[in-house]
């Protein structure tokens, strides 16, 4: 193990120490024991496997603080670890004298069917995934070269790093601001705090980008645009036409059914549909437009704007059965009281739309942010391979096409699996979002 | 305008054969009928890359062999495309389930010389190393010897087959006669200058339409204008003589094929159907009368010469326009052979080596291109096609093989076998997406891909090469 590997791990160790100490109020040696111990083998944890191959000279600076970064986050979970366990559990507080296991093995026994599935469908493809994106691996040879960490590096290549530097410090810098508005629980400043956690996201997201290669960007940039677009365009249209749906007019039941099929359809056969539609040469609209207008529609392939559009438009559709099943069951738990209280201090349809409805659906626009994210990240590939195959120019070539198309094309399983945990870490951030969020910021009423 | 079109196999694995015929059928095995199939033959499962009209006419002739053929039992299934094919093959020989026959495509070639098992055994057989020697086996003769030059050229290495050569086709150009003359623009243009020439007549009349010509953003396309330049595409004369370990992406021939592309994009004569790989798409436009030029695969002359038929204007075929003033190079085949699978027991062996030079007898070689347009696999059968007068019937079916005949014997026009050349293709065609859609400076572009093409090869070359 090299020197500097050995450093690392002890200042991982001491931060370890550091922060747990300062968690409680007395300073017990096991607490220190156990934030050095969080922290030192969380960093090992991550760093040697790899056989501490970031600290070699054969690799360049970049995979050194990859490498460094690994170990930051590896210690950072394991801190995290040693508090859980060794904080007071706050659950037990609460009296669940109730549904507790006398015996100690007949849970396992009862789970066991449920584990065996993670474990064979779930945890043993991730761990080989994790194995295979630091090798050179390739379908058709059982021969396999260590690359350590290059998969991962050769995606990165800051071409402005100062401008990375100036986003993530910007990023860090409003997150900060918000703990200590949190901190100080100033309530008048709740606008405020939204803003600054606003922009402290974006500019972290925008840092992000510019840590990749040019190349990389492209698809960083083009799944965040597919992304937010499905997600922002999903949700307002959804909750408009479940709004506009819900109204008591008579046949109501019948056209809301109606409405859900689009969610019964493979995001292929989106892709299929609206390619007869949008095509350029040969589409419906095309003809259309032709013999009316007597001007062909543009061509959505050559162009990226439109592109995106139609891939995000398409996703839209295939979600928005989805989305309105959700908003339509949400509409009817809003109690309508609340609305006819609105209604008598004289809020308009616009103030009781935006001022009760709204907030009161607030769970479940957090919810579905989640999935349509998650729907965006993974599901959009085959919409996608039927209308753009990722073009023009890579411009609608999101993560997940890049994977399917890295793989496919080479057989290659040690890049394909390095991006996958790239995608994989996106969606670990969004979940830990997700549960850091709710109950905090969303009202549940 | 149908949904069998749209989701034709334009697929990112770089298959050379479009699919344009709307017919159909279940990936999944197609069990002969016949009562054969219940005794004690021989299975022999075989694995095709087709799932359109190609799939149900090698459902028939696997019908005829396991009628005449005594003793095995041919099941055919078809796949989406050929990797799916490779993939589900290697991970089936892993699993310990093989089939015996698998159809896998020319670019890779060199990808299934090498594969290897998880055992550390090859996973395909050689050809000639399992016939040893014999002219028939199973009673079905080896056609092997009387396969035409420009396949036995793209196939042997060292003089030795590896693999039963099945569809070949080579790129061909293809012109509406009726729009063309409609426009004044006469003769058929041989060279990039006189398909401009042509193009700019045509687009400057009263009959011109939204543009002139089309092709697929194939890198088999590439290829076959650079070998009609007589230059390579990796050294070691195109991986012939040794294992190429360095591609030519930035060659002068390849810069100059793509910049005269980009000008007949920038002068709106070519239509950039925005995908790559596109054979549907460049289809359509073609049989739409969107263009009077295609360049295409011959493997669908058959379908494309129908098309003028039924659309009412004359399909003609002929060679791919190549770069003035160049002579000394020639086309290039394109297409698949079929894999025998190592270490099958001898009598599967030996049925599979009969099933492979059953499908490419006089009959079913004549039969086969007659169906499609791939070239006719063997001199038997080219020769009884001409006795019977079908090529004089049938003009365009004679260009492909015409075409490839009149190729000189060199290493460029031989092809290349590169490792790693399904991802090196998509390279190239990525490159030139971005000199036709963005507008790039085709040597700065080409250039960059040299640079991942050569590290795709690297990569390649330090897990299968030497030591």
């Amino acid at each position: 193990m090299p020197i500097l590997a050995l450093i690392v791990l002890l200042v991982a160790a001491v931060a370890g120490a550091a922060t747990l100490s300062r968690v409680g109020t007395s300073v017990g040696p096991l607490r220190l024991l156990g934030g050095a111990l969080g922290g030192g083998l969380g960093a090992l944890a991550v760093s040697a496997p790899l056989d501490f191959c970031t600290f070699s000279d054969e690799y360049e600076t970049k995979d050194f603080v990859f490498g460094l970064v690994l170990m930051a986050l590896g210690a950072a979970a394991g801190i995290a670890a040693a508090r859980a366990v060794l904080s007071p559990a706050k659950l037990s507080s609460v009296e669940t004298s109730h549904g507790v296991w006398r015996s100690r093995w007949l849970p396992w026994v009862l789970l066991s069917p449920t584990l065996a599935v993670l474990i064979v469908f779930l945890y043993w493809p991730a761990l080989r995934t994790i194995q295979y994106s630091t090798k050179l691996a390739r379908l058709s040879n059982p021969k396999r070269v260590d690359r350590c960490t290059y998969n991962f590096t050769e995606l990165v290549g800051p071409s402005r790093p100062w401008l990375a530097l100036v986003l993530a410090g910007l990023g860090i810098a409003g997150i900060l601001a918000g703990v200590m508005l949190d901190r100080r629980g100033m309530r008048a400043t709740h606008n405020a705090r939204s803003v600054v956690a606003a922009v402290s996201t974006v500019a972290l997201l925008s840092a992000l980008a510019f840590v990749f290669t040019d190349d990389y960007r492209q698809v960083y940039v083009v799944t965040m645009i597919i992304s937010v677009g499905t997600v922002v365009g999903g949700l307002a249209i959804s909750l408009g036409i479940a709004f506009i749906s819900y109204q008591p007019i008579r046949g109501a039941s019948v056209y809301r059914t109606l409405l859900i099929w689009p969610y019964a359809v493979s995001p292929p056969i989106a892709g299929i549909l609206f390619f007869v539609l949008f095509d350029a040469n040969t589409g419906i609209i095309d003809h259309w437009t032709t013999s009316l207008l007597d001007t062909g529609l543009a061509d959505y392939r050559t162009n990226a704007v439109l592109a995106q559009g139609v891939v995000i438009l398409a996703s839209i559709w295939k979600t928005l059965g989805y989305n309105l099943l959700f908003y339509v069951a949400g509409l009817q738990t809003i109690p309508p009281d609340q609305i006819e209280a609105a209604m008598i201090d004289g809020a308009t349809a616009w103030q009781r739309f935006r001022h009760i409805i709204i907030p009161a659906l607030s769970p479940i626009t957090f919810f579905l942010i989640v999935t349509n994210l998650t729907y965006a990240f993974f599901e959009t590939y085959g919409t996608i391979d039927y209308l753009t195959k990722g073009g023009p120019a890579g411009q609608t070539n999101v993560a997940m096409y890049e994977i399917i198309q890295v793989f496919n094309t080479g057989g290659d399983l040690g890049r394909g699996s390095a991006q996958s945990m790239i995608l994989f870490a996106g969606v670990v951030g969004l979940t830990m979002w997700q549960f850091r969020s709710t109950g905090r910021r969303v009202s549940y009423g | 305008m149908t949904l069998a079109a749209c989701g034709g196999d334009d697929d990112s694995e770089g298959g050379d054969e479009p699919t344009t015929d709307d017919a159909t059928t279940d990936a999944t095995a197609d069990e002969p009928s016949g009562d054969e199939a219940a005794g004690d033959d021989v299975v022999i499962p075989v694995w095709v890359a087709f799932e359109d009209y190609r799939l149900d006419w090698t459902n028939d002739v696997a019908d005829a062999f396991n009628e005449q053929v005594d003793g095995y039992d041919v099941q055919i299934t078809g796949f989406a495309s050929y990797n799916d094919a490779f993939e589900a093959a290697i991970q089936a020989i892993n699993s310990g389930e093989p089939p015996a026959v698998v159809h896998f495509f020319e670019a890779a070639t060199q990808e299934a010389r090498d594969a290897i098992s998880n055992d550390g055994e090859p996973v395909f057989a050689d050809l000639e190393a399992i016939i040893d020697g014999r002219t028939e086996v199973a009673g079905v003769p080896v056609v092997l010897d009387d396969v035409v030059s420009a396949a036995s050229t793209y196939y042997q290495l060292d003089g030795s087959y590896t693999s039963m050569p099945w569809n070949t086709s080579s790129a061909i150009m293809f012109l509406n006669r009726t729009l063309l003359d409609a426009a004044g623009v006469e003769g058929t243009p041989t060279t990039w200058q006189e398909l401009e020439a042509a193009c700019a007549t045509f687009m400057a009349s009263d009959a011109a339409t939204d543009s002139c010509v089309t092709w697929p953003n194939h890198s088999w396309f590439v290829e076959q204008d650079i070998a009609l330049q007589g230059e390579l595409l990796a050294n070691n004369d195109n991986g012939r003589s040794g294992r190429a370990d360095e591609v030519f992406i930035d060659s002068d021939a390849m810069v100059d094929y793509v910049t005269w592309w980009k000008g007949l994009a920038d002068q709106g004569y070519y239509t950039y159907t925005g995908t790559q790989r596109d054979w549907t798409g460049t289809y359509d436009l073609f049989a739409a009368q969107n263009v009077p030029f295609l360049l295409y695969s011959s493997s669908d002359t058959t379908a494309l010469t129908e098309e003028g038929v039924t659309g009412g204007f004359d399909v003609e075929a002929a060679f791919l326009p190549h770069k003035d003033g160049v002579t000394d190079g020639g086309a290039l085949i394109g297409g698949a052979t079929n894999w025998v699978i190592n270490g099958l027991d001898e009598s599967t062996q030996d049925g599979a080596i009969a099933w492979v030079n059953f499908l490419s007898n006089p009959e079913n070689a004549a039969s086969w291109h007659q169906t499609t347009g791939y070239i006719p696999i063997t001199e038997t059968a080219v020769a009884n096609l001409e006795a019977e007068g079908y090529f004089d019937e049938n003009p365009n079916q004679r260009v492909a093989s015409e075409q490839l005949a009149a190729s000189p014997d060199t290493p460029a026009t031989t092809g290349a076998l590169i490792g790693n050349f399904v991802a090196i293709r998509d390279v190239i065609t990525e490159a030139i997406e971005s000199v036709l859609v963005n507008g790039d400076d085709p040597a700065e572009r080409l250039a960059a891909a040299q640079e991942d093409a050569q590290a795709l090869l690297d990569e390649y070359n330090l897990l299968f090469g030497e030591g």
